[in-house]
């Protein structure tokens, strides 16, 4: 079935290096990241002789054409060994630099990182974000071990963020990730994750490589896919997550487009598999767990919560097409609530307008980047009531705060699978 | 006297007659085809109502804004009883030109002849009109959602802009395509657009020197730490 495909990105590559028979394959995508990924590939090249010495290893930098020298800073980034205490075994580390084609983007990246691990018949592999500035030696460690080891498919990274870090994750891919497939993936769309050679092959197969997968769909699309096909799946825990932000240029609601766009595909794809599954369950968790100071985040609410406001006034009309009346009329006295006091999105108003934006998707009522795009301003009124209400609360009290979005979730789920079969 | 009447009343009477007699069964047989037309024109009405009504095309239209725009022009008709009330008029105007042609009457030949020719344009025209109209309110809505995202507070106005930049384009392509004023349409559209964009820009350049500078200044000036925000949504 995962019969091998031709090589378009660029065949021979690991022959012209003189790679082969390699253990684990760690792919870092890169795009003018030059300011980080030096820390990165020395993190990774450190976590792989500390952790796997006997293993033959490479380290793929998949760049998108960047111009800043990142590739030369990949090349050029090396590790004193002695400073960090460790013997340094010549021979079993190997990098390799290559640009990768298609659409511009992560997801490119990835399906070139895949190329390579199936070229090598890599066993373990790991994708790590270019702009990580927390990544230790046991984020490799922690990635790989599980597969390598353990015998699993697929390895979900699980951070200590900032409670403001990761908004689109925490308020929409989370909870419904969790609420369709049944899996407490805290991290879906983390960025940093572990899979197995077999799984590789098996991405490397779908035909989603023209799609927004090839952006920034890549994260949640590799996570699902590995759920919804059975694979066997955990998560591991890394400690703090410090990057910088993913993409400068693009702007959210391209970003929401790409992410909750694949999220409603593959509602899409996998309707017969989530449709059956009822609550969620908890996957093991590699790591030890602890607590961690993070880097503070300015938030301007004030622009937050009246660009909502705005968006939320002038989209009404086309709201109107696919909403229900009782989120219309919420969100038609949001738009005009003064005090930022009362500004307030309930989890279960919430909840409703995110399955009716999945809804309106998968019925076609208008052009999908339309529907998605246009949530923009929803989202930002749900993340601006969020951070109001959670303003005084600590990271334990938010994950809490958290966990009941989810279960409203997961209590709206049969109110989704009627509507979605058409029955209402 | 007598012979004289009989050339100049009684002979034209008697061709008149026989002209008539001659054109009795033509017309009998053009009254015949018109109105089973009618009847054939109320029979598709009723069945274009029924398949609008069994495809739930009515939900479609109010969706995509065609009803709310048809009210907006005082159309009281649901689109489904417009499309069957155009579907009926079609039918029987289709047959009504049978009948005609059916009576084989040389000017109305000649008539029917160059208005058939003229007929393409006509539908040529109305395929202009609507794709115009799809893509106004298509692009206008992207222009609407894109603008509201970037949170300018013009969004409403500029989405109205595009939508109707594009219906005046398809209006005047409509109206070049059916040879109404040709030159006359192009012309006040060249004057109309040219004037629209020139007073924009002078507005822009007189009115919204300050705007531009504050606005170039948040752009690219470093300072305005209240303005930043550092969230990452992903």
């Amino acid at each position: 079935m995962l019969g091998k495909t031709p090589d378009p990105a660029g065949s021979g590559r690991t022959k012209i290096a003189g790679l082969k028979d390699i253990d684990i394959l760690v792919g870092i995508p890169s795009y003018n990241n030059a300011r980080t990924i030096g820390h990165v590939v020395r993190a990774v090249e450190a976590g792989l002789t500390k952790y796997f010495p006997g293993r033959r290893s490479v380290l793929v930098n998949s760049d998108g054409g960047s111009s800043d020298g990142t590739t030369d800073v990949v090349r050029e980034a090396s590790i004193d060994f002695d400073s960090i205490l460790l013997d340094h075994r010549k021979g079993g580390f190997h990098k390799l630099v290559t640009p990768y084609h298609g659409i511009p983007g992560k997801g490119s990246a990835f399906r070139t990182v895949f190329e390579i691990a199936r070229e090598l018949e890599a066993k373990a592999c790991a994708v790590v974000d270019a702009d990580l500035r927390s990544i230790t030696p046991e984020w490799i460690e922690l990635l790989i071990k599980p597969v390598f080891e353990e015998g699993y498919d697929y390895v979900s990274p699980y951070y200590m963020r900032h409670k403001y870090d990761g908004t689109i994750t925490n308020t929409i891919v989370y909870p419904l990730t969790r609420a369709l497939y049944g899996k407490r993936i805290r991290q879906p769309i983390g960025g940093d994750f572990g899979f197995s050679g077999r799984l590789a092959s098996f991405y490397l197969d779908k035909d989603v490589w023209e799609s927004d997968v090839a952006r920034f769909g890549i994260d949640i699309w590799m996570t699902t896919t590995a759920i919804a096909n059975g694979f066997k799946i955990c998560q591991a825990f890394l400690g703090a997550k410090i990057h910088d932000a993913k993409d400068p240029g693009a702007d959210l609601s391209a970003m929401l487009h790409q992410v909750v766009g694949s999220l409603f595909d593959l509602m899409e794809e996998y309707a017969g598999t989530w449709r059956t599954v009822k609550g969620s369950e908890a996957v093991a968790t590699f790591g030890f767990v602890y607590s961690v100071g993070l880097e503070p985040i300015q938030v301007n609410l004030e622009k937050m919560i009246e660009k909502s406001q705005m968006g939320i006034r002038e989209l009404a009309p086309f709201h109107r097409s696919f909403l229900p009346e009782d989120a219309l009329a919420f969100l038609h006295d949001l738009a005009a609530r003064p005090d930022r006091g009362a500004f307030v999105y309930p989890d279960a108003m919430w909840v409703r307008t995110v399955l009716h934006f999945a809804l309106a998707c998968h019925r076609k009522l208008a052009s999908r980047e339309h529907i998605i795009k246009s949530l923009t301003p929803l989202y930002l009124g749900k993340v601006a009531s969020f951070i109001i209400e959670t303003w005084d609360s600590t990271a334990e009290e938010v994950e809490r705060r958290l966990e009941e979005l989810c279960l409203a979730f997961e209590g709206e789920k049969d109110y989704l699978i009627e509507r979605w079969n058409g029955k209402a | 006297m007598k012979s004289f009447i009989d050339k100049i009343l009684i002979q034209p009477l008697q061709e008149v007659v026989q002209k008539l007699v001659a054109f009795l069964p033509s017309l009998l047989t053009g009254i015949v085809v018109f109105a089973i037309g009618l009847v054939l024109a109320w029979l598709i009405k009723l069945l274009v109502v029924k398949i609008i009504k069994l495809l739930k095309l009515d939900a479609a239209f109010t969706r995509s804004g065609v009803t709310e725009a048809l009210q907006k022009m005082a159309v009281k008709d649901t689109p489904a009883k417009l499309l069957g009330r155009m579907f009926f008029w079609l039918v029987a105007f289709i047959f009504f030109v049978l009948a005609l042609s059916v009576m084989r009457v040389p000017v109305i030949d000649q008539l029917l002849e160059r208005f058939l020719l003229y007929l393409p344009n006509i539908f040529v025209a109305l395929v202009v009109l609507a794709i115009g109209w799809f893509l106004g309110n298509f692009l206008g809505r992207a222009a609407l959602i894109a603008s509201v995202n970037a949170g300018f507070k013009v969004a409403g106005p500029l989405s109205k802009a595009v939508k109707g930049v594009i219906l005046l384009f398809a209006f005047v392509m409509a109206f070049e395509q059916l040879g109404i004023g040709r030159s006359t349409v192009v012309a006040a559209f060249a004057i109309v657009f040219g004037g629209a964009v020139l007073a924009l820009a002078l507005a822009f350049g007189l009115g919204g020197r300050d705007l531009a500078r504050t606005f170039l200044d948040k752009r690219f000036k470093k300072s305005g730490e209240d303005e930043r925000d550092d969230l990452k949504h992903l």
